[in-house]
């Protein structure tokens, strides 16, 4: 590697870049010879990366991991909630915090909080999907005679998003339709549930998820997964662009 | 179930297969991975009440790595650990298409596995965990300049080992 923006080439290539640094990348990959082998090798490398193992915990592990926490709350020394959080600041924090929850449901802190909680909730107990089927003519209908919810669902698999299936799951009280889809390993979900005039969170990161959010028609839109920032606004973008 | 359990197991237990694959590439052994994994989530579950919001995923692999590091380091030293004790491959209805996708399989992992650890890691947190570049940062301990490089060298060194191969 000899020239001088190669890392910088990498940095762009690698979705790290924004703005002004990624149109300076974009301009230096018209010249420079060098850099544009390096991003026809590294989307080369990326394929053949796709092939290598992903490792999956084996179910014993997972269950001896749910005894030892077992064990582990048994013989740690009882801990009261309330000693934490009656102290000092902790109180003010909490009485505050129940007052909101209790006059503005949903909040877009309890919206953002739900939407995380049913996607890993789904993804620890393994139930993601209710129907299984790439093909939308089997998951729309699905998803309208099980949750009462008729959101537009597209394979997006020519673009790196297969559409896997569908389930019901609930948004902060709402019931929602959730479209499953796959990218490599990761799992994309799109729920869509009726708005009902709840404001809606900022896009951002919660637990190691990305979350994405959005008004279309009389229905409401949150997309969450743990890929990459540029799959994940891929994808965001493809299903705002799809057609009813 | 305990208020502080049921937090974490919502919140880690997600990022168990990402655990463990991070475990399993760094040792290179099924056996050890299962103990590194087992280690970290139990010292995550303890140092839990000390995690302040933020990325929990790079917080958990950042401990994994601790793990495989404080546990390994004797082991590692005997050298490679084989890559024949794979699991099965599920069975596929082309056998010649399932022959030629898993020798292609073979050779990528190998390719992968026989890569210094440094290179090793920055390599799978961001090709098979999309991670950042600031969250790599995070889990290894190097300073983002050091990642970027780690991982250029990294991918050099399978683009020189991919073409030696073909």
């Amino acid at each position: 590697m000899s020239c001088k923006e190669a890392l910088q080439t990498q940095a762009y290539l690698d979705g790290e870049l924004k703005g002004a640094e990624a149109a300076a990348v974009e301009r230096h990959l018209e010249t420079c010879a060098e850099c544009q082998a390096l991003a026809a090798d590294a989307a080369d490398l990326s394929d053949a990366l796709r092939n290598a193992t992903h490792y999956r915990a084996p179910d014993p592990l997972r269950h001896r991991l749910k005894k030892e926490l077992e064990r582990e709350v048994r013989h740690s020394p009882a801990r009261r909630f309330w000693q934490g959080a009656a102290s000092g600041v902790g109180a003010s924090a909490l009485a505050a915090g129940f007052a909101l929850f209790v006059l503005l449901p949903p909040s877009a802190a309890t919206l953002s909080q739900s939407i995380v909680d049913a996607h890993s909730a789904a993804l620890t107990g393994g139930k993601t999907i209710m129907v299984a089927s790439s093909n939308h003519h089997t998951v729309k209908p699905w998803l309208a005679a099980h949750a009462g919810i008729s959101p537009p669902v597209t394979d997006f698999a020519d673009q790196g998003f297969t559409l896997t299936g569908g389930r019901t799951d609930e948004v902060a009280g709402s019931r929602a339709a959730v479209a499953v889809y796959a990218h490599g390993n990761h799992e994309v979900d799109l729920f869509a549930w009726p708005a009902n005039g709840a404001q809606l969170p900022e896009a951002g990161i919660a637990r190691g998820f990305r979350m994405a959010f959005w008004k279309s028609g009389d229905l409401n839109y949150a997309a969450v997964s743990d890929v990459d920032a540029v799959a994940f606004q891929k994808f965001v973008a493809l299903v705002k662009a799809q057609r009813e | 179930m305990d208020d502080r359990r049921r937090r974490f197991e919502a919140q880690a237990l997600p990022h168990l297969d990402a655990a463990y694959n991070l475990a399993r590439w760094l040792s290179r052994s099924p056996v050890e991975a299962d103990d590194i994994v087992q280690d970290a989530m139990l010292r995550a579950f303890r140092a839990f009440d000390g995690f302040r919001g933020g990325d929990i995923k790079a917080w958990l692999l950042t401990i994994v790595r601790n793990c495989w590091l404080s546990a390994g380091k004797a082991t590692r030293r005997r050298g490679h650990t084989s890559l024949e004790d794979e699991e099965l491959t599920a069975p596929e209805s082309d056998p010649e298409a399932t022959a030629i996708q898993s020798g292609a399989k073979r050779r990528v992992d190998a390719m992968i596995a026989q890569l210094p650890e440094e290179f090793r890691e920055v390599l799978i947190l961001r090709e098979m965990e999309d991670m950042s570049y600031r969250e790599i940062a995070e889990v290894t301990g190097a300073p983002i300049g050091t990642v970027m490089s780690r991982l250029a060298r990294a991918r050099a060194t399978l683009r020189e080992t991919a073409r030696d191969c073909l």
